[in-house]
């Protein structure tokens, strides 16, 4: 009686266990599974005068002005691996009367330009100011290349100057970058 | 990384109940482990030992809100979709919950003479986890901010803890009227290894500003954010042996210590209807030594870099924007790495019951349970209510649950149970315990309806044990 009882419990806590299954499901599926957010991210802003555009000891123009910045996040494996796409958006709103030929070359840590994006500011209308968007949207082949990049190099280059130019070239930028995590 | 957290989160999701809820245990006067629920239960024999590390076992894993039906499910819909549906039908006060327990070495005994009472102790080992849903984190690793313009992302989603620790216990049952029986269990515990995140403040936010330097502000305000660790640095390192050698002497009282202890009751308004209550893990562990804790305050609002086009000379170099953003954001929103102690308060479970014995009765004499002074003379049927809640990081969690129980002679004991809380309305159990010549095996599970496939499970934990009581 006693060895049946035990025997009974045992086969209850086999079935138990023997009926407790995963059905109608496949877990090969987590092999396709991609973390693909979309981030929109703040890029560079500037605020250029007018004055910038002039040597007031020599009395020269300058017609080009430069600055640098490192973006390091854009460089490395990591960021390689898993950036698919980026699109670069820039607005510019100029109050200067004269047209601007703006460039951002995109420099590996030997100065080696990996990635040259250019465009043109239109002049401003009299006293008003114009604003002027430029968009550049990059692919995979495009990315591979920027990604080599550590730093970014803005140019602005004015036609011509003069001591009593004014106003003001404002630039604000973004970037949505589209990343596949794998 | 974030892959993984995401796959091991959804992956597990079990949707479990209230994760310590052993229904099937309280008030089972049958089996020894009652007294580890209510220390004031009703105790009919003389003695009980446990086989150690056989005596009892509990275990319990999953999540409240999903099933793992409700991702890996084979139904040709892209897995990516599934859990986007997912994450988006989750709230933050979801839960995926481990709780583990293993009787170590479980006794109790009679003492007889003027004052008899009952004692008990033993040594068990627990692990519990649970880790709330962090809604608005996983959505940001998820998809990205771009579809959340303005939307502020709370840090207060994060909210996880993990305990392994052991726990000595020593427990005093006393029959303290005709009426009232009445229990205390003090408690030693020893924490092996400790991690938690809870009570986060703060928010991330992207808005589109007219008037604002660039096109967005990135703004981090009120963080208040802490991770504390217990027991990790030391194993940092170390070879498999070696931890193993250590976590061994923590668990042997050499661990961070903490103190507790539970109290219990038993009341009978007549001799069919009973009331028991029990208030268990009232206490905290003080984690003194071998502890981290990471705490990142402040605020900050990014605008990206801007360019000041300065005139340099041939030998000067440019400007480090970029260096200078990163010591801003270090500045402002310090991280800083701590190794003061603190208290953390064991999470209070708080059982009560209202139990209705009818049927004929059983037990030997008549039926007369004389070794707890005729007081109760037992039936083969009870049935009942028993309400049960722990306090979590995010506050209470609740179970209710409806249970029968049937007794067949002094050799087979069985209870059913149906439980009902905010995440599950199917949850059926039932738990058998044989009695042999005094050697007693129980066996219990939830959630039978979906046993049959374990993955669209709401809740499945399983508890079996073997003990030696002498009536």
């Amino acid at each position: 009686m006693e060895t049946n009882i035990f025997k009974l419990f045992f086969l209850l806590t086999f079935t138990l266990l023997c009926v407790s299954c995963f059905e109608d499901t496949d877990f090969n599926q987590a092999s396709d599974v991609l973390v693909r957010p979309e981030i929109e991210l703040d890029l560079i802003y500037f605020n250029l005068e007018a004055s910038k555009f002039y040597n007031y000891t020599n009395n020269t123009e300058i017609l080009v002005v430069r600055d640098t910045t490192d973006l390091d996040f854009l460089g490395g494996d990591d960021i390689t691996d898993i950036l698919k796409g980026a699109d670069f958006f820039f607005e510019f709103t100029n109050s200067i009367p004269r047209g601007f030929n703006v460039s951002f070359d995109f420099l590996n840590q030997d100065n080696v330009s990996k990635f040259l994006m250019q465009t043109t500011v239109a002049s401003a209308n009299q006293d008003a100011p114009v604003v002027s968007y430029f968009v550049q949207s990059l692919d995979e082949p495009q990315i591979k290349e920027l990604t080599k990049a550590k730093k970014v190099l803005v140019t602005v280059t004015i036609p011509s100057s003069s001591q009593d130019l004014s106003g003001v070239l404002n630039l604000q930028s973004k970037t949505t970058y589209y990343l596949q995590i794998e | 990384m974030i892959k993984k957290i995401l796959f091991i989160y959804l992956f597990l999701g079990i949707s479990v109940v209230v994760c310590q809820n052993k229904q099937l245990l309280y008030n089972w006067e049958v089996t020894p482990q009652t007294l580890l629920l209510n220390p004031g239960s009703i105790v009919s024999g003389k003695f009980h030992a446990g086989v150690p590390l056989g005596s009892g076992f509990h275990f319990n894993v999953g999540s409240s809100g999903v099933s793992v039906f409700d991702v890996f499910a084979d139904d040709g819909v892209d897995i990516n979709t599934k859990i986007t549906n997912t994450i988006s039908r989750l709230s933050s006060r979801d839960f995926f919950t481990v709780n583990q327990q293993l009787d170590v070495i479980n006794f109790g005994w009679l003492s007889k003479g003027f004052d008899p009472m009952y004692f008990s102790g033993g040594m068990y080992q627990e692990l519990d986890v649970i880790a709330y849903f962090p809604k608005d984190i996983a959505l940001l690793a998820w998809e990205g901010n771009r579809n959340y313009i303005g939307k502020a992302f709370d840090f207060n989603h994060i909210s996880a803890r993990a305990d392994l620790l052991t726990v000595y216990h020593f427990g005093v049952n006393k029959q303290v009227s005709k009426k009232l029986t009445a229990g205390v269990r003090f408690k030693l515990y020893s924490s092996m290894v400790s991690v938690s995140s809870t009570r986060n403040k703060g928010a991330f936010k992207t808005t589109l500003r007219p008037g604002s330097v660039n096109i967005y502000e990135h703004t981090v305000t009120d963080l208040d954010a802490e991770v504390k660790t217990s027991g990790f640095i030391s194993l940092d390192g170390l070879e498999q042996s070696q931890v193993s050698k250590k976590l061994l002497g923590r668990a042997l009282l050499g661990g961070n210590l903490g103190i507790g202890f539970d109290v219990g009751m038993t009341y009978q308004f007549d001799k069919q209807l009973s009331l028991t209550a029990s208030v268990l893990d009232l206490g905290a562990i003080f984690h003194t030594k071998d502890t981290e804790r990471y705490k990142a305050t402040g605020d900050y609002t990014l605008d990206g870099i801007e360019l000041i086009f300065p005139e340099l000379e041939s030998d000067q170099s440019t400007i480090p924007y970029y260096d200078n953003l990163e010591d801003d954001i270090v500045r402002e929103i310090p991280v800083d790495t701590l190794n003061t102690g603190y208290t953390q308060l064991r999470p209070t479970k708080i059982n009560a019951a209202l139990h209705y014995d009818f049927g004929r009765f059983v037990g030997d004499k008549g039926g007369c349970n004389c070794k707890n002074n005729g007081t109760k003379q037992k039936r083969v049927s009870q049935a009942g209510f028993q309400y049960f809640s722990i306090f979590r990081p995010r506050g209470l969690q609740m179970a209710g649950t409806l249970y029968y129980t049937r007794s067949f002679g002094n050799t087979i004991s069985i209870k059913t149970t149906y439980t009902l809380d905010r995440y599950s309305a199917k949850n059926i159990g039932a738990g058998m315990f044989l009695n042999i010549a005094g050697v007693n095996l129980f066996l219990a599970a939830d959630n039978l309806l979906q046993m049959s496939n374990l993955a669209k499970a709401n809740s499945v934990s399983l508890q079996v044990g073997l003990n030696y009581i002498l009536n």
